[in-house]
């Protein structure tokens, strides 16, 4: 009996060191800076992990190239997808994921301000030896692959050059008899008619900045012309000028004449953009994804549809673009067949099973006959350059000073002219801050 | 001998046994090691980082950072989004506790009367508070879409259509309008709680009430509503805490906006520190809330000791 205290405390000490060792071996179980992404820190490993945003109805297909490659490889490929948060949400949990001590081996990304800070603090590999390895230069759009070089560094693949304009249903415009505008002047009055006709013209929304945003860059092109607007984005002329108050002037009209859904500053994209195909706005102004994800998926045919850049009155005419590629973890264990991996993704055929709509490489276009739509703007493009989509021309929080103006613009909180002033601030607060 | 030895053991055991019991011993220690070990693991050391942190210019992703003292403190001064995150979250705290609380004890009265169809009623009540707050922030957006929404819907067709507004893309309505469904999620759980307590108390009070001639309203103030107040207690420090951490519903229905209008301090620590690669002063509004929660739940647990004590 009176060995039993003893017995109780030398039992509850032992099990507090075995967790207390438990734990401070855990504690110090994180610090092999080597040991990126799910590969591990061992070079021969064959497991390699992707982070994707691939629309979920197509993520089966992306598998099965995955497959195709694991086979020809004899790796094993796993995909995390995140399909639908835009660039709004997926950046944030890549970032968690490589702040956490590990993160991907190779993950999506967007060009521009979206993709830079991973490049800039080191998270993303240079790829240099690997472009050199698989001739990417000569096989990739040169313009596509400036968006995801980042102070000089390659940091990323790009594999979707994106185009943004107007789609359309057919049957709206019919209805409202009306046809594709040539110049800002005639979209104006395919607006007004429209709105006569009982159909909101222009299906856009605000609740994360950046689809709005589509309309309201799109009118800075149009009052500025393309030199002015580079300038302004690159923070080389201020923004406190009549051409950006004309801008905002007339993003303030298309609000007012109901161009817009009512309250459009609060309404979620998801829900909104795919309006033209629903039947319930008989425009929007997104990218070729639309054709596959929004037509294609509601079971409907292209040839009900149509698409064109939007009217900007200038020489040269240009349109939104933006980049998406991919990036390898700089602290992945198996670098080399994270490039094979991304080699084979950007291999013609791959791009061509997976049905990329505005491939970068040469020899992907668009299927005519499965997207007539997209490969439309594959044309569009060999006559039309592109001004960087705003959300990857500021870093997120500019962006989002941005489209906070814009939403106050939109409320009539703040005048046009007070915009232009405002926008000229943050865009300055900025380039002190780099 | 034997009998001196034994004696003399006693002796020198005595007072190690007086010791233990006043302090405890180390065995309560030991007992307690385990859950010791992961608040300190990861609690107490990770608040002492963000603190660390809070201190530092780090962006969150690079290995590198400087420390720049009290700046990332001094800058929230000049952030007029902290501020306005502050004003929501005192509002968002007062209305969401306000309002379910209220309507909570009201049903949980409600329910505790002879009702037909009491569980069904309890389970409709309760339902909204186990949904996923995306799934709440899907439905809800869906409800107040200006168009199409069935809120708007329900106005322009009683005739109300002056009242049909575009409740989440107006600074004026949209931070109202995400505590509607924080009200409507939230009520059930203190119902049920005010509901468990009705049920223990004792009804020859309320016999004996009514044979003195008290009314209903005597009954439920002067009854009812003292055998409620440890039930107000975990009410009210429940809500208090599910309040001021408020951060999903507001992210998932609004984003924050119409451009900054909703944010609250949660959701701006998030931007700042995920989005703006700003985890140096994202952590510092961190620290701020954590400082705030702590003032906050101060008179709680005062009043919980004095409660223990008495």
């Amino acid at each position: 009996m009176t060995g039993t205290p003893y017995t109780r405390r030398n039992f509850l000490g032992l099990t507090g060191l075995a967790i207390a060792g438990a734990g401070l071996s855990a504690c110090t179980g994180v610090s092999d800076s080597n040991s990126g992404g799910s590969s591990g820190g061992g070079g021969g490993s064959n497991k390699l992990r992707l982070f994707t945003y691939e629309d979920a109805t197509q993520l089966d297909n992306f598998k099965a190239q995955l497959k195709t490659f694991d086979q020809q490889n004899g790796t094993v490929t796993t995909v995390d997808n995140l399909p639908g948060s835009g660039a709004a949400v997926y950046p944030d949990k890549l970032r968690t994921e490589l702040l956490g001590g590990s993160g991907p081996d190779v993950w999506r990304i967007w060009g521009g301000q979206i993709g830079a800070p991973y490049a800039k603090a080191k998270q993303a590999a240079d790829l240099a030896p690997y472009y050199q390895k698989y001739g990417w230069d000569s096989k990739i759009n040169q313009n596509a692959i400036a968006g995801m070089t980042f102070d000089g560094v390659k940091s990323g693949v790009p594999f979707f050059l994106a185009g943004v304009g107007g789609w359309y249903s057919k049957a709206a415009f019919d209805k409202a008899k009306v046809d594709v505008p040539k110049s800002y002047a005639e979209l104006e009055q395919l607006n007004d008619k429209l709105v006569a006709a009982g159909i909101t013209p222009c299906g856009l929304g605000g609740k994360y900045g950046w689809d709005i945003m589509r309309l309201f860059e799109y009118l800075l092109e149009q009052s500025t012309g393309p030199e002015l607007h580079d300038k302004l984005l690159s923070g080389a002329e201020s923004w406190d000028r009549p051409e950006v108050v004309t801008a905002f002037t007339n993003f303030k009209k298309w609000q007012d004449r109901k161009w817009l859904p009512q309250g459009a500053v609060g309404l979620d994209p998801a829900d909104i953009e795919p309006g033209y195909v629903q039947g319930k706005n008989a425009y929007t102004i997104t990218g070729q994804w639309t054709e596959n994800n929004a037509i294609q998926n509601a079971k409907k045919k292209s040839s009900d549809f149509g698409t064109f850049e939007l009217p900007t009155d200038h020489t040269p005419a240009r349109h939104s673009g933006f980049v998406e590629g991919y990036m390898i973890n700089a602290r992945s264990g198996n670098k080399d067949k994270a490039a094979a991996l991304i080699d084979f993704l950007v291999k013609p055929d791959t791009q061509k099973a997976l049905g990329i709509t505005g491939s970068t490489v040469a020899g992907a276009e668009p299927d005519k006959a499965k997207l007539p739509l997209s490969y439309e703007w594959t044309e569009i493009n060999k006559t039309s350059s592109f001004y960087t989509i705003q959300d990857q021309a500021f870093p997120k929080q500019q962006a989002d000073q941005y489209f906070s103006l814009q939403s106050d613009l939109l409320q009539g909180k703040v005048a046009p002219a007070a915009a232009a002033k405002r926008m000229q601030e943050i865009v300055s607060a900025w380039a002190k801050s780099k | 001998m034997a009998t001196a030895t034994a004696t003399a053991g006693i002796t020198e055991a005595a007072p190690r046994v007086r010791r233990r019991t006043k302090h405890g011993g180390l065995a309560p220690w030991l007992f307690a090691l385990p859950a010791l070990i992961v608040y300190i693991v990861f609690l107490v050391y990770p608040a002492f980082s963000s603190l660390f942190f809070s201190l530092t210019d780090w962006d969150g992703l690079s290995p590198a950072y400087n420390i720049v003292g009290l700046e990332n403190y001094r800058a929230m001064v000049d952030d007029p989004v902290v501020i306005r995150a502050a004003i929501n979250n005192v509002i968002w705290t007062v209305v969401t506790i306000v309002f379910p609380v209220v309507i909570g004890l009201a049903l949980a009265v409600t329910l505790n009367g002879k009702v037909r169809g009491k569980p069904i009623l309890r389970m409709l009540y309760y339902t909204p508070g186990v949904l996923p707050l995306v799934a709440v922030a899907s439905i809800w957006g869906w409800l107040y879409n200006p168009d199409y929404g069935a809120v708007n819907t329900l106005l322009r067709a009683i005739g109300l259509d002056g009242l049909a507004q575009p409740w989440l893309g107006q600074n004026s309505t949209a931070l109202a309008a995400v505590m509607v469904p924080a009200i409507w999620l939230r009520t059930g759980f203190p119902m049920l709680l005010y509901l468990a307590a009705l049920q223990g108390i004792p009804q020859d009070q309320y016999e004996a009430a009514t044979m003195d001639g008290a009314t209903r309203s005597q009954q439920f103030w002067h009854i009812t509503m003292p055998n409620l107040r440890p039930a107000h207690y975990i009410v009210l420090a429940l809500s208090l805490i599910d309040s001021f951490k408020v951060f999903d519903l507001i992210y998932a229905t609004t984003y924050g906006g119409p451009g900054t209008a909703t944010q609250v301090m949660g959701t701006w620590m998030y931007f700042n520190v995920f989005q703006y690669y700003h985890a140096g002063y994202g952590t510092a509004i961190a620290v701020v809330i954590t400082l705030v929660a702590i003032a906050v739940s101060i008179p709680y647990v005062l009043s919980q000791t004095k409660e223990h004590h008495s």
